[in-house]
């Protein structure tokens, strides 16, 4: 069996720690979340912790940490700012993050610092199709998917 | 690769050290260390995200000096002390094993153990998500924790030995008392090194065998080492801020702890499942009763239906592929325990359901199931 992967491109990914960031029209946030090959690698999720809203998080700090099976890991920034929201649906029901994690399963709001800039760091728009396909090859030629 | 050792080790400290190392060595502040450690007896460990009044008598730690704290790592609540070996692999990990599947990173960093046990007699082998086993009993359970720096930090503890009964004093189970039937049947679901070894060994020799499986297994010399000043001094501050902190060590998660039971009359005998969930997910599920079954066979397929989604279908799914695997369990028929399991969730979540509508309810722990 050939498992697909849903990449949506109408956001931008975090090339190493699999998140996903997006601007949310009309405020001056971004959605934060976990992309399917980061949860393809974790499966399901047990428990999840994030840090306070009105914390400033720096991209590339933990901005909370994720149990899934006995695997304990920190859940990345992809860019700096304050942590506006924090999803506290998914706080009470993890699995919520992996039925749907681009919708119901976001993770936080962030005031970014200097989306510009940032946002230049993360994948997206024409450099996704590349990027999605070298990592389904690198996750295949490990043997972490068929 | 360096090589740690140290004994009767506190428990804030064991664990400030392992997460130092793993977020150091992400950084490349720190060079790849094996741990190999033991701690002051006793200690009980929580997972990361348990809730400590669920997991541990905390009367009677207090009473007997037991420690209590909680790992960087998931997974269930163990006691450690001067017959359990701590295991802490710390390893940069961001590129190209930071993000593959926790199995095959469990899988990978439990090489040096299997071949340790290989060399001592042991057949242990890895068992589904994070256990390592020898005849469907845990020997050895295994955790994961990955650093913002991408440190990745291995966790092992293994049983040398055991005793049962203060476990069951101490960490909270399934069972409604403590007799002579339930020591002896979680006595039954896990095993000692020196029980497979028929044996007195010695915790020395233990780790200097699991030193060398690991040289082997990671083609790599081991030097002694002790912490640098600087390793030591961030160990002792997060020690201090963190581990030494209530904050830290009785913090609880959202997610809601519930238990149900059922027991089922089968033409085989008594059937009496419990199960505890976290949320959506199975956490703990005890298989008993008065049938005929090699417990090790039930124990593997306990362990199979932990940290596993309680959907009735996806339960269904692994009971019937441990049917297959496991001729042993005919002694309980199948759709009798799908049933029993069944039941057990329903009556779990409803037990959830009722905690959530009353806000003044503790959620309830496995000891406080319902019938």
């Amino acid at each position: 069996m050939t498992i697909e992967f849903d990449i949506p491109d109408d956001r931008y990914y975090d090339a190493t720690h699999h998140m996903w960031a997006q601007p949310q029209e009309g405020t001056d946030r971004v959605r934060v979340g976990i992309d399917a090959l980061g949860l393809q690698s974790l499966g399901d999720l047990a428990y999840i912790s994030l840090r306070a809203v009105g914390d400033a998080v720096q991209r590339g700090e933990a901005i909370g940490t994720l149990e899934a099976a006995k695997m304990t890991g920190d859940l990345t920034a992809p860019v700096s700012g304050v942590l506006a929201a924090r999803n506290e649906a998914a706080l009470r029901d993890p699995m919520l993050v992996n039925d749907d994690p681009y919708g119901a399963g976001w993770m936080v709001a962030i005031q970014p610092r200097d989306w510009e800039t940032e946002s230049g760091k993360l994948v997206s728009g024409d450099r996704l199709p590349d990027w999605v396909a070298g990592e389904i090859e690198r996750y295949r030629s490990q043997g972490w998917v068929e | 690769m360096r090589l740690i050792t140290d004994d009767g080790v506190a428990a804030s400290f064991g664990l400030a050290a392992d997460e130092t190392l793993a977020q150091r060595v992400g950084l490349g502040a720190s060079p790849p260390t094996l741990r190999l450690y033991t701690y002051r007896s006793h200690c009980a460990l929580v997972g990361r995200f348990q809730n400590v009044e669920n997991e541990i008598h905390m009367d009677y730690c207090r009473a007997h000096g037991v420690d209590v704290n909680r790992r960087p790592t998931g997974g269930g609540a163990i006691i450690m002390g001067a017959e359990q070996l701590g295991v802490a692999l710390t390893l940069p990990g961001r590129e190209g094993t930071s993000y593959c599947h926790a199995r095959e990173l469990m899988e990978h960093f439990s090489g040096g153990l299997l071949r340790g046990l290989k060399r001592l007699g042991v057949a242990a082998r890895f068992r589904r998500k994070n256990d390592i086993e020898v005849q469907g009993c845990k020997l050895v359970g295994l955790g994961i924790f990955r650093a913002s720096s991408g440190g990745l930090l291995f966790h092992a503890s293994v049983l040398v030995d055991l005793d049962v009964p203060l476990m069951l004093h101490v960490i909270k189970t399934p069972f409604e008392k403590i007799t002579d039937k339930e020591i002896e049947s979680a006595a039954a679901r896990t095993s000692t090194v020196r029980r497979e070894v028929g044996r007195e060994i010695s915790m020395d020799d233990v780790r200097a065998i699991v030193a060398d499986g690991y040289a082997q297994a990671f083609n790599a010399e081991l030097s002694a080492a002790e912490f640098s000043v600087a390793e030591r001094r961030e160990a002792q501050v997060l020690e201090r801020s963190k581990y030494r902190s209530d904050a830290w060590v009785f913090r609880r998660t959202e997610v809601a702890d519930a238990s149900g039971t059922a027991k089922v009359k089968t033409p085989a005998g008594l059937l009496d499942v419990r199960v505890t969930l976290a949320g959506r997910m199975l956490k703990a599920v005890y298989i008993g009763g008065d049938f005929f079954t090699a417990e090790n066979a039930v124990a593997e397929l306990e362990e199979r239906l932990r940290w596993h989604p309680r959907h009735s279908e996806r339960v269904a799914a692994t009971v019937e592929d441990c049917y297959r695997r496991q001729p042993d369990l005919g002694g309980i028929p199948m759709h009798a325990l799908c049933a029993a399991l069944h039941k057990a969730i329903r009556r779990a979540k409803n037990a959830e359901t009722r905690a959530r509508s009353d806000p003044y309810a503790c959620f309830v722990n496995p000891e406080a199931a319902i019938a």
